[in-house]
C-alpha cells in the first residue's frame, strides 16, 4: 500500500436554499453528504451513479470549483480546503478536470493555442518557446498535430474537441485528473477512441484518475476500484472486478440489471425499481435508498447503515451486512444470496408517488 | 401487407452551402404490432427519416423523392408524402403518435397534464370535454402513474423526468394509434428510469398491439425491445435484419465495429481484484462524415477495416439479402460476420 495521492474524508457539499424577500437560508441541498475515499498514485477510482446523486459535485469539490461545506480533502498530504492563494494555485496545477461537453468547455472565441497556453501562463511554466514545445507535445499525445493550434474549437468534431480538452488538462503536467463524464457526449464509434486515449495517457504519464460516469461498462473497463453513489453518499465500493462480479447493495444490483445489453443471456434478470430518486434537499431518514428498496425493513427506515467491509469490499446496507455475517464473511456467497433476494421483473410496478 | 412502407425516401436540406442529402434513398417497412429499431450515430439521418414520415421536416428540408405508405386495417394505403395537409393532420397524433427524447419539448408548461392529453383526444375524436378528460385519466392509469386523479390537474414542472415521459407516452397513445414513432425516448433518462419506460412500452405494445418505430443510438435498448433492426450510416441503411440475427451475427463492417467498440460488462471475469483490464477497446477510426461530403462509393469505406480499394471507392454497393431477411450493403458481407471474425487481430480495426 502506497501513500494515497488523494484522500477524502466525510466530504460534504451543501448548497443553500434561499427563500423570501430577505433571501434567508431555509434549507440545504445536500448534494454530497459524507463521502470518503482515497486513491493511490497511478490508480483509477470510478464513480458511478444516476443524475443528481452528487458524483459531479464530488469531482468539483476536490478541485474547489465548488466549495465543500464540511469534511477534508488531502492531496499528496496537503489540506486542499485550507489552502489559499499561491498554495491553492500550486495544487491546482497538479489537479485538472475534463468536462463532459466539449462544446461547452472550450471557449469558442479562443484559438486552441490560447486555450492550451492559458494554464501555462497562469502557472508561469516556461518561456514562449518552451510553452510551444509543451503544447505541441500535449497535442501529439492526444493524437492531434501542432496545426490545431491556429484553429478554433468549432473547426473540430466532438471527438477532436474532447482531445483538445484533454490536451488542455495535461499540458501543465498534472498528477491527477477528474474526468467528469468524458465520453458521454460522444458518438459510440468515437467513445472507444477517447477511452483508449485516456488509458494510454494514464500509463505513459503515470496519472491518477477519478473517472465519473453513468456508463457502467466503461467504468468497469477503465477503473481499478469503483464506488457507487446514491443521493449524496457512497453506498458500495470495491475493486472493479469484485464489484461487478459480486455486487452486494440492492441499488447496485438494480443499477447493473437495468442496463440494456446486447447479450441475450444477460437480459432476462431485470430488477425494475419503482419510483424516482428523492430530492437531495429532503433525503429520507435511515438508509437513503429505503423508499425504493424492495428489501427494506423496519431498521432501514430508522438507522443509517454503517459500512460493512469484507476484503476491501465496502457496502452500506443492513440486509447485506446480515447476509455477509450469515455467510461467515464469504462475500461471494453473500452476493449470491442478495441476488436471490432481489425480485426480478416489475411489469406491474407502479410509477412514483 | 406492412403497416408502414417507406420506399426510396430522399430528404435533403437546401442550404446556402449546397444541397445536403440527410436521408438518401431509405426503404423500410414495419408490420402491424412489431417494433423496428432504427439505429445510428448523430447525423446519420435517423431522426430526419422519422420527421419525414409525419412531414415535419423543417425548412430548408424537403422530401425530394420516394413514397411513404400508411395502410389501414383493410389494406388501403395513403401516401403521406403527397397527402393533403388537412388529412395529414388526422394522421399526426391520430394514426401515428410521437414520443421525443426530451419530454418537455412535447409538453406545454402552462397547461395541466389532463388538459394536454384531453386536447389530443378532442382533436381526433368526436367526444365531449368530460369524455376527453375521462380518457386522459384512463391513459394516466394505463402508463401507471400513481394517483392519476391528482396528477391530471398538475403541471409538467411538478413531475419528474420519468413521469413526464410517461405523460408523453399517454398522449401519444390517447387516440389508439397504429404506430408510435419514438425518437430516443429514454436517452435523457437515468438507467433505472429507462428500465421502467422500456418495460412500460413493451407491456403497452403487447396489450394494445401498437407498432413502434424506435429510433436510438443505444444498441442495448434495441436488443431488448425490437423485433427488427435497421442500421443507418451516412443517410443510408447499411444493414437490416431481425434483432436476434443482427446481434448474433452482424455482417456489415460498421455494425461489427459498433458492437465491438463497447467494452463487455463482466468482460474481465477472470481478472483478479486489483488487476487491470488488458488490451485496448476496438475502435472505428476517423469520424462520421458530414452530409456535405459523403465519400464516393461505399460511404463507410474510409473507416472500414475490411475495405478493398479501389472497388469500395467505386460504385455505391446495393443492399442485398445475404440470408433470409438479412440485408447488407456490402459486397463482401458473405466473407464477414463469421462470429469468429470479431476476435480477429485488433490491429485490423484499431
Amino acid at each position: 500500500m502506497t501513500q494515497p495521492l488523494i484522500e477524502v474524508a466525510d466530504l460534504q457539499t451543501h448548497f443553500p436554499v434561499r427563500k423570501g424577500l430577505l433571501r434567508r437560508v431555509v434549507g440545504a441541498v445536500r448534494a454530497v453528504d459524507g463521502v470518503s475515499f482515497s486513491i493511490e498514485k497511478g490508480r483509477t477510482l470510478g464513480l458511478v451513479g444516476e443524475s443528481g446523486c452528487g458524483k459531479t459535485t464530488v469531482g468539483r469539490s476536490l478541485l474547489r470549483l465548488v466549495e465543500p461545506t464540511g469534511g477534508s480533502v488531502r492531496f499528496d498530504g496537503r489540506d486542499v480546503r485550507a489552502a489559499g492563494g499561491a498554495e491553492l494555485r500550486g495544487l491546482r496545477r497538479r489537479m485538472q478536470i475534463v468536462f463532459q461537453d466539449p462544446y461547452g468547455s472550450l471557449n469558442p472565441r479562443m484559438k486552441v493555442r490560447s486555450i492550451l497556453e492559458e494554464g501555462l501562463i497562469i502557472h508561469r511554466l516556461g518561456t514562449a518557446a518552451e510553452r510551444l514545445e509543451r503544447m505541441t507535445r500535449a497535442l501529439a499525445r492526444t493524437g492531434l498535430t501542432a496545426a490545431a493550434l491556429d484553429r478554433y474549437p468549432h473547426e473540430f468534431s466532438g471527438g477532436q474537441r474532447q482531445r483538445i480538452a484533454i490536451a488542455r488538462a495535461i499540458v501543465i503536467e498534472p498528477d491527477f485528473l477528474v474526468l467528469d463524464e468524458p465520453i458521454s457526449a460522444l458518438d459510440v464509434s468515437i467513445q472507444a477512441q477517447v477511452v483508449n486515449l485516456l488509458v494510454e495517457l494514464r500509463e505513459q504519464l503515470g496519472l491518477t484518475y477519478l473517472f465519473i460516469s453513468h456508463d457502467l461498462s466503461v467504468v468497469e473497463y477503465v477503473s481499478d476500484d469503483v464506488a457507487v453513489m446514491y443521493l449524496g453518499r457512497i453506498v458500495e465500493r470495491a475493486p472493479a472486478a469484485r464489484l461487478y462480479a459480486e455486487p452486494l447493495h440492492p441499488y447496485t444490483l438494480a443499477l447493473f440489471s437495468a442496463v440494456p445489453s446486447v447479450e441475450p443471456d444477460r437480459r432476462r434478470r431485470r430488477i425494475v425499481l419503482t419510483g424516482d430518486v428523492p430530492s437531495p434537499a429532503r433525503p429520507p431518514a435511515g438508509c437513503r435508498f429505503h423508499p425504493r428498496c424492495p428489501l427494506a425493513e423496519q431498521v432501514c427506515r430508522q438507522t443509517e447503515p454503517p459500512a460493512t467491509v469484507v476484503d476491501g469490499h465496502a457496502v452500506h446496507c443492513h440486509v447485506a451486512a446480515r447476509e455477509v455475517e450469515r455467510a461467515g464473511g464469504d462475500a461471494a456467497a453473500a452476493a449470491a444470496r442478495m441476488a436471490e433476494l432481489m425480485p426480478v421483473g416489475g411489469a406491474a410496478a407502479p410509477a412514483a408517488t | 401487407m406492412p403497416l408502414l412502407e417507406i420506399n426510396n425516401l430522399v430528404t435533403a436540406f437546401h442550404t446556402p452551402a449546397g444541397r445536403v442529402p440527410a436521408v438518401d434513398g431509405v426503404s423500410l417497412s414495419i408490420e402491424r404490432g412489431k417494433t423496428l429499431g432504427l439505429v445510428g450515430e448523430s447525423g446519420c439521418g435517423k431522426s430526419v427519416t422519422a420527421m419525414s414520415i409525419l412531414r415535419l421536416v423543417a425548412a430548408p428540408g424537403v422530401i425530394e423523392a420516394g413514397e411513404i405508405l400508411l395502410r389501414d386495417a383493410t389494406g388501403a394505403a395513403v401516401n403521406l408524402v403527397t397527402l393533403a395537409e388537412p388529412r395529414l393532420r388526422e394522421v399526426r397524433g391520430g394514426r401515428i403518435g410521437m414520443i421525443f427524447q426530451e419530454p418537455m419539448t412535447s409538453l406545454n408548461p402552462v397547461f395541466t397534464i389532463g388538459d394536454q392529453i384531453a386536447e389530443a383526444v378532442l382533436l381526433h375524436r368526436d367526444v365531449s370535454r368530460a369524455e376527453a378528460r375521462g380518457r386522459a385519466l384512463e391513459m394516466l392509469e394505463l402508463v401507471r402513474i400513481a394517483d392519476p386523479k391528482r396528477r391530471l390537474d398538475e403541471y409538467p414542472h411538478q413531475l419528474s423526468g420519468g413521469m413526464r415521459q410517461r405523460v408523453v407516452i399517454a398522449m401519444a397513445l390517447a387516440c389508439e394509434p397504429d404506430l408510435i414513432i419514438a425518437d430516443e425516448p429514454t436517452t435523457a433518462l437515468d438507467v433505472t428510469i429507462q428500465a421502467q419506460i422500456l418495460d412500460l412500452l413493451a407491456d403497452l405494445r403487447q396489450r394494445l398491439g401498437t407498432a413502434i418505430l424506435l429510433i436510438t443510438h443505444d444498441l442495448g435498448v434495441v436488443a431488448e425491445t425490437c423485433d427488427d433492426v435497421a442500421v443507418m450510416y451516412a443517410g443510408r441503411i447499411v444493414e437490416q435484419a431481425p434483432a436476434a440475427t443482427i446481434f448474433a451475427r452482424p455482417r456489415h463492417p460498421y455494425t461489427i465495429g459498433l458492437l465491438a467498440a463497447r467494452p463487455e460488462r463482466g468482460g474481465h471475469a477472470g481478472r483478479k481484484a486489483g488487476e487491470r483490464a488488458t488490451g485496448r477497446l476496438r475502435t472505428i477510426p476517423g469520424m462520421v462524415p458530414a452530409p456535405q461530403n459523403f465519400p464516393a462509393g461505399c460511404r463507410f469505406h474510409p473507416r472500414c477495416a475490411f475495405a478493398r480499394l479501389p472497388e469500395c471507392a467505386g460504385a455505391m454497393p446495393e443492399l442485398r439479402e445475404v440470408a433470409t431477411g438479412h440485408f447488407v450493403r456490402c459486397p463482401y458481407a458473405d466473407a464477414l460476420g463469421e462470429p469468429r471474425r470479431l476476435d480477429e487481430p485488433r490491429e485490423q480495426i484499431a
